[in-house]
């Protein structure tokens, strides 16, 4: 015991931090999902059901557009990077696609907000153009402008690791490819997306966990109803008090990301076994 | 007749060792190709030609432009001017899968994700060949290379040499007319290696198919090719027949590259057909026959290996029988790295090493006797290896 002693010391301090300031809180949150007036049951789950089950399929389904999106077009991205053979289209790409990265999600909420309103920016661009007459302008303030939002702001992240991982593939595994007669889209689909596919997984979950606790952007963009479960939090802590209510969507929340956390490793652990 | 042989007629019979100066048509024809990285030219106005069903091998140290001038006839690099034919055809700026080549890779470049039947069947898959097509040629390739059983394994779970294999028979299943090595040994275990090179030549002469392979390997080189292409600085230094570059190598680079590494300055009158070789500080007096050797009266360099001279006791009179130099010297320094000792002779102010299956003193005085045939000799003072005058 008096051997371990030091090295105990050393590790004191940070393994105070993760149980005070991590483990303590979720356990109490987690139990308070379960504390009613009645004492302890599932009281705050049927009221969030009957309240809330609409919002919470909304959230899954908006969250899950928004990643097979932003794979889509990090995928794209990523591709031409690695692929792409037109020198100045890269530069340019490699210059532009991190800008989002800097800019922080309260300010997407805001630019997005004035730019697809019914009478922001980008209706504007459209009549002033002609392409659309001012009678028929249209706003993208529900769940195709928290959509956008998310996507604009989480495919530089996902894009900025899938890149990483396609520049580090043996080039040799492409131009074998190549060699052998695939058209550039084939290499993409069938050698270098196979290949950096962990890396998309990561950056999905990571882009996932992150969707589901933004809670600026659906409230900037579309805090009608049906709404995503942040919203619904805050206003169940800011408008009632209500913390039973909230815990259970934050434990929600927590099962959903979870799942995915779990097929991810579940996946790697598989590969690791291979 | 299985479909292999179909596809490649049987010219194994005549595919003997091709002569430097073969005047078998060209099939593969770099004309004049120079290639640069940036500014830099690594191959310049180079010009080779390969007959159908050789195997020439592209030999030099690392920089000297041989995987440059590979990937330049495979199409991953474009020369700045010059040529590239392929039985006529130009396909200089053809992309590389419309050459009727493929490349083996250094690193074999096997994609992880794919079986090992995936991978040799992938390029038939592109072609689009019907499934039982390519099931056949899969497994044909697979009893070919001995890769029988492994085709539902991912290359992960290979050997070295087993996924070198699946990467040649990615290469073969296409049926290509030429194929590309790119140091396709350099990674495997130096046992391993010397069997791999006589499967690949072996392979390569029954199929009859045209092979261009770059080593930095001379022994490799030597025991795979029909010819020998060395580079060196982005041009051909010499090309020919491994016995000809071997025992006439066309300048001081070559001798060295061909492991004549010991290297004498000489002063020398030619007259009559003989190379009268002036007594000097370290030499003694001789004359030799001209034969294939083109020197002109002068400061000559000389260069021989250590295992084709002879050790000879300085108090015994070396024997006069036959041309020969004879150098005096100490011996500063001896080893036995098995079959012959290995000792290093001072000779004046240079080393030479010379083989002897006798062992010599340190310190004992010495004679090297470097019979005619063994000695090349060259116009000018002493040159590094680089062919550069120190």
């Amino acid at each position: 015991m008096r051997r371990h002693l030091p090295g105990l010391l050393l590790v004191a301090p940070a393994l105070a931090i993760i149980l005070f300031l991590f483990v303590v809180p979720l356990v109490g949150a987690f139990v308070g999902a379960f504390q009613t007036n009645a004492g302890f049951g599932f009281g705050n789950f049927v009221k969030t059901y009957q309240l809330y089950s609409r919002d919470i399929v909304f959230t899954i389904l908006i969250v899950a557009l928004s990643a097979i999106l932003t794979a889509a077009f990090s995928v794209a991205i990523g591709g031409y990077l690695t692929l792409g053979s037109n020198r100045l289209a890269i530069v340019l790409l490699r210059w532009l696609y991190r800008w989002p990265l800097f800019i922080p999600f309260i300010v997407v909420g805001q630019i997005l907000r004035t730019f697809l309103a019914k009478n922001g920016l980008m209706n504007n661009i459209f009549v002033a153009s002609g392409v659309v007459s001012p009678l028929h302008t249209f706003g993208m303030l529900d769940w195709r402008g928290v959509v956008i939002a998310f996507v604009w702001k989480q495919v530089p992240f996902v894009t900025l690791l899938l890149a990483g991982a396609m520049a580090s593939l043996d080039r040799g595994t492409i131009e074998a490819a190549r060699n052998l007669g695939a058209s550039r889209l084939r290499i993409l689909i069938e050698i270098v997306l196979p290949q950096a596919a962990p890396t998309l997984m990561v950056g999905l979950t990571l882009s996932i966990v992150t969707m589901m606790s933004v809670l600026s952007v659906p409230l900037m963009i579309a805090s009608q109803s049906p709404t995503v479960i942040t919203v619904d939090m805050a206003f169940r802590i800011n408008a009632y008090g209500d913390y039973g209510v909230a815990n259970a969507l934050g434990l929600i929340s927590l099962v959903l990301t979870g799942t995915v956390a779990w097929f991810y490793l579940r996946q790697t652990m598989r590969e690791a076994a291979r | 007749m299985n479909m292999l042989e179909s596809r490649y007629p049987a010219v194994s019979e005549t595919s003997g060792k091709i002569s430097g100066r073969a005047a078998a048509p060209a099939f593969l024809e770099v004309d004049g190709a120079t290639v640069r990285y940036g500014n830099v030219h690594v191959l310049e106005d180079l010009s080779l030609s390969v007959a159908k069903g050789e195997f020439v091998a592209l030999l030099g140290s690392s920089g000297c432009g041989k995987t440059t001038l590979l990937r330049t006839i495979a199409g991953f690099m474009q020369p700045v001017s010059g040529r590239i034919a392929v039985d006529g055809r130009d396909v200089t700026r053809q992309p590389p899968d419309k050459r009727g080549m493929a490349l083996v890779f250094q690193t074999y470049a096997l994609w992880p994700h794919m079986t090992v039947a995936q991978n040799i069947g992938y390029g038939l898959k592109l072609r689009r060949k019907p499934r039982t097509e390519i099931a056949a040629k899969v497994a044909e390739m697979q009893t070919l290379l001995g890769l029988e059983g492994l085709g539902g394994r991912k290359p992960a779970a290979l050997s070295g040499g087993q996924r070198q294999r699946v990467a040649l028979g990615r290469a073969l299943a296409i049926g290509p007319d030429i194929l590309l090595l790119d140091e396709p040994l350099s990674n495997l275990d130096a046992r391993i290696r010397l069997t791999v090179r006589h499967e690949i030549s072996a392979l390569q002469k029954r199929l009859g198919i045209t092979a261009i392979h770059v080593t930095h390997d001379r022994e490799e080189a030597m025991v795979m090719a029909d010819r020998i292409v060395i580079l060196n600085a982005g041009k051909i230094a010499q090309l020919g027949t491994p016995q000809e570059v071997y025992n006439n190598p066309a300048s001081p680079f070559v001798a060295a590259f061909m492991g004549a590494e010991n290297v004498m300055a000489l002063t020398a009158e030619v007259r009559g057909g003989k190379i009268g070789i002036e007594a000097g500080p370290t030499n003694r007096a001789c004359e030799i026959s001209c034969g294939d050797r083109s020197v002109s009266s002068g400061r000559l360099e000389a260069r021989f290996r250590s295992e084709a001279a002879e050790l000879l006791d300085a108090a015994a009179s070396p024997p006069v029988s036959g041309e020969a130099l004879i150098l005096d010297g100490t011996v500063a320094q001896a080893s036995y790295p098995g079959g012959v000792w290995r000792h290093v002779v001072k000779i004046g102010d240079q080393q030479v090493v010379v083989d002897s299956s006798r062992a010599f003193a340190s310190g004992e005085s010495v004679s090297v006797r470097v019979p005619s045939e063994a000695l090349f000799l060259f116009d000018g003072g002493v040159s590094d290896a680089k062919g550069m005058a120190l």
